[in-house]
Formats: C-alpha cells, sequence, structure tokens
C-alpha cells in the first residue's frame, strides 16, 4: 500500500471521531451525568443544585408509590412475554408447518401494527376500552355478558391488565417474523424422520421445533423484557398517564412525572439508575436461566 | 398422499385463530379511518359503522385548525435531517469497524451495540439540561440531532453486518489504482452498500416520524410540535371539545405516510426490523 501511517490515522479519525463526539455529547455524557444527578436535589436551575449524597436513594426506598411501580413493570414484561410468546410461536408455526396459502398475507397483517406510532396505537386502543364507545364494551353486549362491561382504563383494578392487549397486539408482528425465519432454517429431514418414528405434529413441536429454535426464542424473550423495563411508560403515558391513582404507573412514566412535571430532577435521575440496574439484573438473571435450559436438550 | 378428513378440518381450525387475530389487528385501524368521515353526532350514535357520507370536513379542521400542516412540516424536517445524519455519522464509523482493523475496533463495536440495550430514560434528563445550554431546546434540529445520535447504535450494527458481505476485491483494485481512501469510502462502499442504507434508512425514518416521548420531553411550544405531539395534543382536548372526528383524521394523517412505505418495503423493514430493531 501506498499509504502512510499518518494518513492512515487520519481517515481512521475521520471515520471514528465525529461520530464518537456526538455519541459521547449525545449518550454516554448524559448517562453518566445523569447517575451524578442522583446525588442532588436538583430542580432545575444550576443555583439550586445542593449536594444531598445518598438521601434520593433513601427517599426512593421509602417511596411507597416505587414498589408499584416495579410491581407493574414486571406485571407487564411477564404478561407480555407469556401472551406474545405464546401466540407468535403459535402463529409461526402455522403460517410455516401447515402449508397455508394465504401465509404471506397473515405475516404482513399481523407485522403491521410494528410500524405505527405508541401514539396512535395509544390512542385507538383507548377507544377500543372507551366505556360509552368502545368495542370491548359493545362487544359484550352483543354477547350478552354486560355484566362484565366496565370503564377499563378507568378501573383500578382493569386498567393495568387492560395495557396488555394493546402491547400484545403491537409486538407480536416482529417476534412472529423472529421465530418463521427460525423454523425456516430447520432442515425438513428432522421432520421427515419424525414422522417416520410416527411422532404426532405435537410432539414434533415439541422435540424438534421448540429446541431448533431456541436460540431464536431466547433473542425474543430478551427483547421484550428489555424493551418492556425500557419503554413501557410511552403506552401508560398515553394511556393512563399512570392513573388513576396511581394504579398503573411504571418505573419509566413515574420518573417522567417526577422530574418533567413535579421538576425533582434529582429523584427522577435516581428513579433512572434504578431503572438502569433492575433491566441490567434481569438481563443478566435471564441469561443464567435460557443458557441452563438449553443445556437440557 | 391423501388428505384425511382429520386433516382438512385441522387446517380449518388452524385458520380460526388466524382469521380472529387478522380481525383484531385490522379493525381497529378500519374503524380509525372510518371514524375519520364521520361527524361526532355519528360517532356517538354509530360508533361501529360504516359512515353515512365520506366527508373531509375532518381532515379539513385538523388542518387549519387545529395546525396539522405546521407538525406534519416539523415531523418532515425532524425526519429527514435526522436520517441523513445518522448516515453521515454511521456510514464512516461502520466502514471503519467492519474494513479497517485498528486497535479497540472490537471494544468500540461493542461500546456502541451495548447502548442498544441501555434505557435512555436516564439520560433525558441530563439531555435536557444539555439541550438547554446550547439553546437547542424546544427545537426541532436540536430534536434532529438528538434523533439522529439515538439511532446510531442500530445504524452501525446493522450496516457492519452489511458491509461484511461485500467482497473486498473491488476497494483493493480502486486503492491500487491509487484512489484515497475517502474518494474509496464515498466512491466504492456506499455505493455498493446501497441496499442497507435505504433499508436502514426508512427503518429510522418511520422511528423519527413515529417518536413521542422525547418530543414531548424536548419540544415546548405548539408550533414546534410534531405529528405525534399534536396528537396527543388533539387527543387531550378532545376530552372537552368532543373533536373525536378531527382526532381520527389527524390520525390518519400520521399513519399514511408509513402504510405507504410500508406497502412499498414491505420485505425490507421486516428483514431490518428483526435485525435489531427496538420497539417500547
Amino acid at each position: 500500500m501506498v499509504q502512510s501511517k499518518k494518513q492512515k490515522y487520519t481517515f481512521l479519525a475521520f471515520c471514528l471521531v465525529p461520530t464518537f463526539i456526538m455519541f459521547a455529547i449525545f449518550t454516554l455524557y448524559p448517562l453518566f451525568s445523569g447517575l451524578y444527578y442522583s446525588f442532588f436535589d436538583f430542580s432545575g436551575s444550576s443555583q439550586n443544585m445542593e449536594f444531598i449524597g445518598l438521601d434520593n436513594y433513601i427517599h426512593l426506598i421509602n417511596d411507597a408509590i416505587i414498589p408499584n411501580t416495579i410491581i407493574h413493570d414486571y406485571f407487564l414484561v411477564v404478561t407480555k412475554v407469556i401472551g406474545i410468546m405464546i401466540m407468535a410461536m403459535f402463529f409461526a408455526v402455522a403460517l410455516t408447518q401447515l402449508k397455508i396459502k394465504e401465509a404471506p398475507f397473515y405475516r404482513i397483517v399481523f407485522f403491521f401494527p410494528n410500524i405505527m406510532s405508541v401514539v396512535v396505537i395509544g390512542i385507538l386502543w383507548t377507544f377500543v376500552y372507551n366505556p360509552d364507545l368502545g368495542l370491548v364494551n359493545s362487544g359484550l353486549e352483543f354477547l350478552g355478558l354486560e355484566a362484565l362491561a366496565r370503564p377499563w382504563l378507568g378501573s383500578e383494578t382493569w386498567a393495568l391488565p387492560s395495557l396488555v392487549l394493546p402491547s400484545i397486539w403491537a409486538g407480536i408482528g416482529l417476534f412472529l417474523l423472529m421465530l418463521m425465519g427460525g423454523i425456516a432454517n430447520i432442515s425438513k429431514s428432522y421432520y421427515e424422520a419424525a414422522e417416520i418414528d410416527g411422532a404426532s405434529q405435537w410432539q414434533q413441536f415439541w422435540k424438534v421445533t421448540l429446541p431448533l429454535v431456541w436460540p431464536q426464542v431466547k433473542i425474543s424473550v430478551l427483547y421484550i423484557v428489555i424493551t418492556t423495563l425500557n419503554g413501557s411508560f410511552i403506552l401508560v403515558q398515553v394511556m393512563t398517564g399512570g392513573g388513576p391513582n396511581n394504579a398503573t404507573h411504571v418505573m419509566g412514566s413515574y420518573l417522567y412525572q417526577q422530574a418533567f412535571v413535579q421538576y425533582n430532577f434529582g429523584y427522577g435521575a435516581t428513579i433512572g439508575v434504578m431503572i438502569l440496574v433492575l433491566s441490567l439484573i434481569t438481563v443478566l438473571i435471564l441469561q443464567l436461566l435460557m443458557r441452563r435450559d438449553k443445556v437440557e436438550y | 398422499m391423501k388428505r384425511s378428513v382429520g386433516e382438512i378440518l385441522g387446517k380449518t381450525g388452524i385458520r380460526i385463530p388466524l382469521i380472529l387475530w387478522t380481525i383484531a389487528v385490522l379493525y381497529p385501524i378500519f374503524w380509525m379511518f372510518l371514524g375519520s368521515f364521520k361527524s361526532n353526532a355519528e360517532i356517538y350514535r354509530n360508533p361501529w359503522g360504516i359512515p353515512e357520507s365520506f366527508d373531509v370536513q375532518n381532515f379539513a379542521d385538523a388542518w387549519t385548525n387545529y395546525n396539522i400542516d405546521t407538525s406534519v412540516f416539523n415531523s418532515l424536517i425532524v425526519t429527514v435531517i435526522g436520517a441523513i445524519l445518522t448516515l453521515v455519522l454511521a456510514i464512516p464509523t461502520a466502514y471503519a469497524i467492519e474494513r479497517l482493523k485498528f486497535r479497540g475496533s472490537n471494544f468500540l463495536f461493542i461500546l456502541y451495540v451495548s447502548a442498544m440495550m441501555i434505557p435512555m430514560v436516564l439520560g433525558w434528563i441530563p439531555l435536557f439540561f444539555l439541550l438547554m445550554e446550547f439553546n437547542m431546546l424546544d427545537n426541532i434540529f436540536g430534536l434532529a440531532i438528538v434523533y439522529a445520535v439515538s439511532q446510531l447504535p442500530f445504524t452501525i450494527f446493522v450496516l457492519t453486518s452489511f458491509l461484511s458481505t461485500i467482497p473486498k476485491s473491488l476497494e483493493e483494485a480502486a486503492a491500487i489504482d491509487g484512489m484515497s481512501p475517502y474518494g474509496i469510502l464515498l466512491k466504492i462502499i456506499t455505493p455498493l452498500s446501497m441496499s442497507g442504507i435505504i433499508t436502514v434508512t426508512i427503518m429510522n425514518s418511520i422511528q423519527f416520524w413515529n417518536e413521542y416521548f422525547m418530543a414531548l420531553i424536548f419540544l415546548q411550544s405548539s408550533e414546534n410540535y410534531t405529528l405525534a405531539l399534536a396528537i396527543d395534543f388533539i387527543s387531550s382536548e378532545a376530552q372537552y371539545t368532543n373533536a373525536w372526528g378531527t382526532l381520527f383524521a389527524s390520525l390518519v394523517i400520521a399513519i399514511v405516510p408509513v402504510i405507504v412505505l410500508y406497502a412499498i418495503f414491505q420485505r425490507r423493514i421486516s428483514k431490518g426490523m428483526t435485525e435489531g430493531a427496538i420497539k417500547g
């Protein structure tokens, strides 16, 4: 090569430095300084920024709403993982194994909500649950089950479970595609061998399909967990704003409320640190659990 | 092989959940489209039926009375600038990481990619004050920069995996012919990876067009609202004004460009998403 070392390094710097500077300013610095803010009583103006050590963390531990936000987040994580994985797996097997002619149609339709904005999804589903106009209540009436009709998002008991359906609705397409990709890569010879051995469809699913798409299952579960812990608050914000009476507050929506509505930026940052730590711990535990699961096959 | 009765029944049976889910996905969306043509009185009288007439009054109201025109324009600017900036930043870095092996290239890649896993909500508080200091708070260009950087990890991730499939021989030939590395990046690598670039750009554009939460935090005055914020605003107004028809019309305005993109690039979008998109 005719290139000198100096030229090479200049080019490398040209490629890497501007991008890294932007990344450092707008991603790394905010994350670390969020950590830093969590040790301050900070209401938005730098004159009033007072170092208070671990006081925010002590407040966090004693805040009666915090345990509920954590429970709500993990409720959404668990119900979404179960709901999405069962349905996506069922659809993926149906669309790949059963030679349904119109399979591409379903694949496209089911993916469709994945490209919609969370605001649009949230508003749309607020209407689905609307006590007077909503599809859910009119559906129940139609079936003669008026007794079950209720103001879903206005009920302290039902508001949080009501958020699960739109999350599944919005999420299923992506995981369906991932699982379909995994199943498509399984060699047909496995199924032929299973067929000769007289394995039923059900047995083929448990003995062939599931073990061989386990990598995709694992990635999907991790994805759902990460995106729920990091992003469930957006749907909450749009659909219920955390209400009624904090019944749907998750960690992120509570952070938003503390920081950007009540201007407790220091305490908001402390909640952010908690979200970060809980997400990392959850992902680590999950990876350990699912690794052990794989060894059994 | 002859099909048994049971098999045929089984196949019909399997279609029932597929059809039910199709209805569950499409019905609310159709309903939104239908609602956008109904007057408020009609929405109450006949919430789930076909509109009596296809009146575009709601669209006109949304467009002029609720300033959707400004928001569409803002969203367009944020999306275009964000998408271009992401590429300008991501292509050279992806090229350097994938092709120019240097000390720390692996570390840099892991650093960028692990940012995809980190909850950014903690960073949004300092980012708010940072933008304030740069005089970019309540500014759609500031938002575009934040968007661009937020999609950097995903874009670098997809582009490096795409670049690794391009044969090295062309760049080597160009280098022997005396082309500078800048020329190679611009005239060889970028055109060759156009397919990957288009895929991530569509995905990023949809993401920027749809984004709500950062816009909520970083934008304040209504003339700077993006579509997502404008819709959210109309939605909370509608609690008092009952302007449901207008709300549906603005939802339709927000979703139509995405539907068109999806219709054209359905395969690329699905592929790009499964390669690492993150949805809230």
